[in-house]
C-alpha cells in the first residue's frame, strides 16, 4: 500500500458559473495582494462563501496579470501530522511552480525549520508570484504547524502572499500583522450578503422574480448568512406557493439551516435522500465508493445532478470524479442520519473502509474502520500500512492510530506492538521502550494449543524479521542511555538472528555494533563493522544510506591516519552517486563536503574550496540534515588555515546552530573548534572559560569521546604558557599529551596520535627542549608523509616553520620537511633569512633569559627593571627576529645561532 | 439544587454544561450533540444540558454548534445539578 498524494486536496476550486460576482470584496483582496501585504485572512463560519469568493478573487487575479501561480491546499484533519501538512504544502507550491521543493525533503524533521528555509529560499529563487491558499485552516490543531506558519510569515519572500480562510480565527499573529499593516481581513460581517446581492443571488437560483419585500425578509431572517440563502432557494425551486414557504420560515423560530435542510430533504425523491444519508458519513465522494457504501449502481450520475442542482456538492477535480459535500450540508445530513438509521452507520463505516482498503487508500480505511468501531479491522490495515507510512514517515499519523486503538488489539499484535515501542523511541520516551517490547515479545512467542501462533499479527516480511527489528530497538534504546556494552549486545544478537538475505536488517545492526564500537574509541572494529553495514545497505539498495555510511566511515578513518583510503571511499562514493543521475541522491553534497575535508589536511585549499562550492550548488536537498553543519564546519578549517580566524569563528557559529544531535557520537565538537581558533588568537580566558565549563582537566580519566577536548586543553596550556609563563602549565600539558598518546596508540589512532606528537614537539621546543621537539617531530613526519598530511604542521604556524627549518637542518626527512616548509604562507618563516637589524647586546641577554623556563616577572626581576619595560625589549626583539611569539623567537634565534641551546 | 451531593447516575467527576443557543432545534439533533438533552425555552431560545468529558470534549461540541452557523448565547457549567 503507498501513502498516496490526494490530488483532490491540491485542486484549484472552479468558480461556479452563475455565481454572484463580489466586486466589492474582490477588489479589498486584490488591493491586499497589490500593495505586498503578508497574509489574507477570511474568517467566519460555514456557509459564508470563503471558498467561493477565494476562487474569485484568484480568478481576477489571474485575469489581470496571467504570470501569477497559485497554489491551493484544502486542509483536512489529518494534515496535523506535520510531516503529512508538509508533503502537501510543498505538493500545493509545485502546483505553482514544479522547481519549487522537486527533490525529495529529508524526513522525519527533527524541526521544521530546515526544511522550511529550503522551502523558502527555493520560493525565493521562483521568478513567479504566487498566491498560497490554505482553506479550512481550522482544521490544524497542531501547535508544530502553526510555529511553521509563523516562521513562513516570518521569512516570506517577497514573491509569495498567504491567504487563509478558516472558520475560527488562526493562533497565528494576527493582531502583530494587522497593526503592521500587513494584513487583508474579511469576517462575516463583509461577507454576509448585502440586500441587492440577496437578490441577485435568489433570482438567479430560483429563476423567478420575487418581489422586495420576499427579498428582504428572507435576507433578514438569514442575516444574510449564503448557505441559509441557498437552501431558502432550493426549498422555492418549482413551488407554486413560494409566499407561503417565505412566510413560514420568516415566522418560525427554529434554526435557518435545520429548516431549511428538512424543507430541501423532503422535496428530494426518495432514491436521492437516501443516497445522501448513506454517504453523509464521507468526507470524500467518488462514484464507485458510494455505489459500495449504498449498495446501489448509478452513485456517478446522482453525484453529478446533485452538483447541477447545486445541492452543496463541490466538486474536487476536473474529471467529475470526486466530490465532497459543502461542509454544512454534510453536518446537517450526519444529524439526521444519526437520528434516523443510528444502527446503520457503524455498518456504513465498515463498508466505506473495505472499499478504500481495496482501493489502496489505507488511511481512509483506518479512518473508518476506527469509526465503524471494528479495531480488529483498523488494526490489520494499520499493520498493513506500516512500510508505506515508515517510508513516508508519517510517525504522528501512526502514533495517533495506535493512541485510537485499545491497548488489548495492540498487545494481540506483536507487529503493532513493536511499533508502539518504537513511537515511545522516536518521541523520546526511553523508558517505555522495554516493557513495550516485552509485551510484543511475549505475543510473538504465544501458541496456541495445537502450536499455531496465538497472535493476531499476518504473516510476512514484517513479522518474520520482528526478533531483528525488536533487537535493533533495543540496541538503539541502550545507545540512547551511552550503554555501549548494552548496544554492542543488543547489535550482535540482531546480527545473529537476521536471515542471510535481510540486508536491512543487517545493515542496521551492523551499524549499530560500528555505533558501540565508536563510541568507545575502538575505530577499528567500528569502520569494519560500517563496512558491513555498507555492503548490506548496498545489498538492499539502499543507495542514500550507503552514501552515508561513508561518512561515518571516514569520520573514523580520519582518526586512524587513514587518509587516503578515507578518500578513496569517498571517490568511490561519488561515482556511484554520479551514475544515479539526476537528482543526485541525498548525501551526495555531504561527500563533497567530506572530501573538502581531506584534500584541505592536504593543503590542497583551492580544490577544498572547489569541493564546498560544488556541494553548495548541490542544494541542500542532496545533504542530509545531520550532516548540514559540516559544511560550515569545512569552510572553517578553511578560512582558519588562511588566517581570518573571525570569519572562522562565525562560520562555526553557524555550524552550531545547525548542529543535530543524532545517533553519532559528537567525537569533535564544534565548541572545542571554537576553543582552538581562540587559542590561536591569544583569547586565552574565553577558552579557560570553555575548558571549565566542559569541566575539562589535565588529571582526567581519558576517554576517546573527550580526546578531541582534552587535546584542546593542552593547547591551552601550552598558550598559557607563553601568555605569562605560568608556572607548571607545560609540565601539565606534557603529562597530558604523554596519556593522549598512550591512550591514543592503545586504540591504533594513529590519526590522533599524529596531533599529539605535534603539540608535544611544541611543547618541548616551549621549554627550550629543541632535540626532545625534534624526536617528537620525527615520529610524526615518519608516519604523516605516506598519508600526505600538510595543515597538521603549517596549521601551527610560526613556532612549527622554526621547529622544521631545525629538523631540516639536522637532515629529518628532508623531501616532505622541504615540501611543507614551502607550503607556510609568506611570513610564517618558510625560509631563514638573516635578519635586517642585529640584536642589541641588551636584547641578546634578554633572548637567552626567554630560551629558559623563568617566568616573565622572574626575568624581569633579574635584569631589574619593570615588567613593562621587560614587554618593549620582547617586542623589539620579535620585531627583528620577525616572529610573534615566544617559543619562535626562541627557535628562530637558536636557528640563527644567536643563543646555544641549552639541554 | 444542592451543593451536598456529587452528581447522581455515576458520572463520576463529569462535569454537566448547559449551552444556550439562539434559536430553535428539535430533539432529533440530540445524538449529533452527543446526547445532550435539548430543550426549546419559552423565549426562542434552545438549552442543551448533558455531561462532558472534559475542556477538549466542550470545545468539540461547541465547533459543532458553531459549524451551524447558531448563535452561541451562554455557556454555564452545573457542577452538582440534582434531577
Amino acid at each position: 500500500m503507498a501513502m498516496p498524494v490526494l490530488a483532490t486536496k491540491l485542486f484549484i476550486p472552479r468558480l461556479r458559473p452563475g455565481a454572484v460576482p463580489r466586486p466589492r470584496l474582490v477588489e479589498r483582496l486584490r488591493e491586499g495582494l497589490q500593495s505586498g501585504r503578508k497574509l489574507t485572512l477570511i474568517s467566519a463560519p460555514a456557509g459564508f462563501g470563503k471558498t467561493t469568493l477565494l476562487s474569485e478573487w484568484i480568478a481576477d487575479a489571474q485575469r489581470r496579470d496571467p504570470g501569477v501561480r497559485v497554489g491551493w491546499l484544502s486542509l483536512d484533519e489529518s494534515d496535523n501530522d506535520p510531516s503529512r501538512f508538509l508533503t502537501y504544502l510543498v505538493g500545493a507550491l509545485q502546483r505553482a511552480d514544479p522547481g519549487i521543493g522537486s527533490e525529495a525533503l529529508p524526513l522525519p524533521l527533527p524541526s521544521f525549520e530546515p526544511a522550511l528555509t529550503a522551502l523558502i529560499n527555493d520560493v525565493a529563487r521562483s521568478p513567479q508570484e504566487i498566491i498560497l491558499v490554505l482553506d479550512d485552516f481550522q482544521l490544524i490543531e497542531e501547535e508544530t504547524i502553526r510555529d511553521a506558519l509563523v516562521f513562513l510569515l516570518d521569512h516570506l519572500p517577497s514573491n509569495l502572499h498567504l491567504a487563509i480562510a478558516s472558520r475560527s480565527d488562526p493562533l497565528l499573529p494576527v493582531a502583530r500583522l494587522r497593526a503592521g499593516g500587513e494584513l487583508t481581513e474579511l469576517r462575516a460581517a463583509d461577507l454576509r450578503f448585502t440586500p441587492d446581492e440577496a437578490a441577485a443571488f435568489l433570482n438567479r437560483m430560483v429563476d423567478l422574480e420575487l418581489s422586495a419585500d420576499d427579498v428582504a425578509a428572507l435576507e433578514a431572517r438569514t442575516e444574510g448568512w449564503i448557505a441559509g440563502l441557498q437552501l431558502a432557494a432550493l426549498s422555492m425551486r418549482e413551488r407554486s406557493d413560494v409566499s407561503g414557504f417565505i412566510q413560514g420560515f420568516t415566522g418560525s423560530n427554529r434554526f435557518v439551516i435545520d429548516y431549511l435542510a428538512e424543507e430541501v430533504l423532503q422535496r428530494q425523491p426518495d432514491h436521492v435522500r437516501e443516497f445522501l444519508l448513506r454517504t453523509a458519513i464521507l468526507d470524500r465522494l467518488s462514484g464507485p465508493l458510494c455505489d459500495a457504501v449504498t449498495g446501489q449502481k448509478g452513485s456517478s450520475e446522482v453525484l453529478e445532478s446533485l452538483e447541477r442542482g447545486n445541492l452543496f456538492v463541490v466538486s474536487l477535480d476536473d474529471r467529475r470524479h470526486w466530490y465532497r459535500y459543502h461542509h454544512l450540508f454534510a453536518d446537517v445530513l450526519r444529524a439526521r442520519l444519526l437520528r434516523d438509521r443510528p444502527d446503520r452507520v457503524a455498518h456504513l463505516h465498515s463498508l466505506a473502509s473495505e472499499w478504500h482498503e481495496r482501493n489502496n487508500l489505507p488511511e481512509d480505511a483506518v479512518t473508518h474502520a476506527l469509526a465503524a468501531g471494528d479495531f480488529g479491522r483498523a488494526a490489520r490495515v494499520i499493520e498493513g500500512a506500516i512500510p508505506a507510512i515508515r517510508k513516508s514517515r508519517q510517525d504522528a499519523t501512526l502514533l495517533r492510530w495506535l493512541t485510537l486503538l485499545p491497548k488489548d488489539v495492540i498487545d494481540r499484535r506483536p507487529v503493532l506492538g513493536v511499533y508502539r515501542a518504537w513511537s515511545s523511541l522516536a518521541s523520546g520516551d526511553v523508558e517505555a521502550v522495554e516493557p513495550r517490547l516485552r509485551v510484543a515479545e511475549k505475543a510473538l512467542a504465544a501458541t496456541t494449543d495445537d502450536g499455531t501462533p496465538a497472535h493476531d499479527s499476518a504473516a510476512g516480511d514484517e513479522l518474520r524479521m520482528l526478533p531483528v527489528t525488536i533487537a535493533v530497538y533495543r540496541a538503539a534504546v541502550a545507545q540512547a542511555r551511552g550503554d555501549v556494552a548494552g548496544t554492542r549486545e543488543q547489535a550482535q544478537r540482531a546480527l545473529d538472528l537476521t536471515e542471510p538475505d535481510d540486508h536491512l536488517g543487517r545493515g542496521a545492526a551492523a551499524g549499530f555494533f560500528g555505533l558501540a564500537a565508536w563510541a568507545t574509541g575502538d575505530l577499528k572494529a567500528g569502520v569494519r563493522a560500517f563496512g558491513e553495514a555498507r555492503t548490506s545497505l548496498r545489498l538492499a539498495g539502499n543507495l542514500a544510506d550507503v552514501l552515508g555510511t561513508t561518512l561515518v566511515l571516514a569520520d573514523m578513518l580520519v582518526p586512524l591516519g587513514r587518509l587516503r583510503e578515507a578518500q578513496r571511499s569517498f571517490e568511490q562514493a561519488l561515482q556511484l552517486a554520479a551514475e544515479q543521475g539526476e537528482p543526485p541522491p541525498q548525501s551526495t553534497a555531504d561527500l563533497h563536503v567530506g572530501i573538502s575535508e581531506l584534500l584541505r589536511e592536504q593543503g590542497e585549499l583551492p580544490t577544498a574550496v572547489e569541493h564546498l562550492a560544488a556541494s553548495e550548488a548541490l542544494g541542500e536537498h542532496a545533504s542530509s540534515h545531520e550532516n548540514r553543519h559540516r559544511w560550515f564546519v569545512a569552510m572553517a578549517r578553511i578560512r582558519q588555515a588562511e588566517g581570518d580566524f573571525d570569519a572562522a569563528l562565525g562560520l562555526l557559529s553557524t555550524a552550531e546552530r545547525l548542529y543535530l544531535r543524532g545517533f553519532f557520537p559528537e567525537v569533535r565538537p564544534i565548541a572545542a573548534m571554537k576553543a582552538r581558533i581562540w587559542i590561536a588568537q591569544g583569547r586565552l580566558a574565553e577558552a579557560l572559560a570553555w575548558v571549565n565549563d566542559q569541566g575539562l582537566s589535565a588529571a582526567d580519566d581519558l576517554t576517546y569521546l573527550r580526546e578531541f577536548g582534552h587535546i584542546t586543553l593542552a593547547r591551552l596550556l601550552i598558550a598559557q604558557h607563553w601568555s605569562d609563563l605560568q608556572k607548571g602549565s607545560i609540565h601539565e600539558a606534557l603529562g597530558l599529551l604523554n596519556r593522549l598518546l598512550e591512550a591514543a596508540e592503545a586504540g591504533h589512532r594513529v590519526g590522533s596520535a599524529n596531533e599529539i606528537l605535534v603539540l608535544q614537539a611544541l611543547a618541548h621546543a616551549a621549554q627550550g627542549h629543541t632535540p626532545l621537539a625534534l624526536q617528537s617531530l620525527e615520529r610524526v613526519l615518519v608516519r604523516a608523509e605516506p598519508e600526505g598530511y600538510v595543515r597538521l604542521f603549517t596549521d601551527e604556524g610560526a613556532p612549527m616553520a622554526v621547529l622544521l627549518q631545525a629538523a631540516a637542518a639536522r637532515g629529518i626527512a628532508p623531501n616532505y620537511v622541504g615540501r611543507l616548509s614551502r607550503t607556510f604562507v609568506h611570513g610564517e618563516g618558510a625560509t631563514i633569512q638573516p635578519i635586517p637589524e642585529a640584536l642589541s647586546e641588551r636584547e641578546l641577554h634578554v633572548l637567552r633569559l626567554l630560551a629558559t623556563e623563568l617566568s616573565g616577572p622572574q626575568i624581569a626581576r633579574e635584569l631589574y627593571v619593570s615588567l613593562n619595560t621587560l614587554r618593549t625589549h620582547t617586542r623589539h626583539i620579535f620585531g627583528k627576529l620577525e616572529v610573534n611569539s615566544r617559543p619562535a623567537a626562541v627557535l628562530r634565534a637558536e636557528a640563527l645561532g644567536l643563543i646555544q641551546h641549552l639541554v | 439544587m444542592s451543593e451536598r451531593n456529587p452528581m447522581p447516575c455515576g458520572h463520576g467527576r463529569l462535569d454537566r454544561y448547559e449551552i444556550r443557543l439562539q434559536g430553535q432545534l428539535d430533539e432529533s439533533w440530540s445524538d449529533w450533540f452527543e446526547g445532550f438533552t435539548l430543550a426549546n425555552e419559552s423565549d426562542g431560545t434552545t438549552t442543551l444540558t448533558g455531561p462532558v468529558t472534559d475542556q477538549a470534549a466542550l470545545h468539540g461540541l461547541l465547533r459543532r454548534v458553531g459549524n451551524l452557523g447558531v448563535t452561541l448565547i451562554s455557556v454555564n457549567v452545573l457542577r452538582s445539578r440534582q434531577p
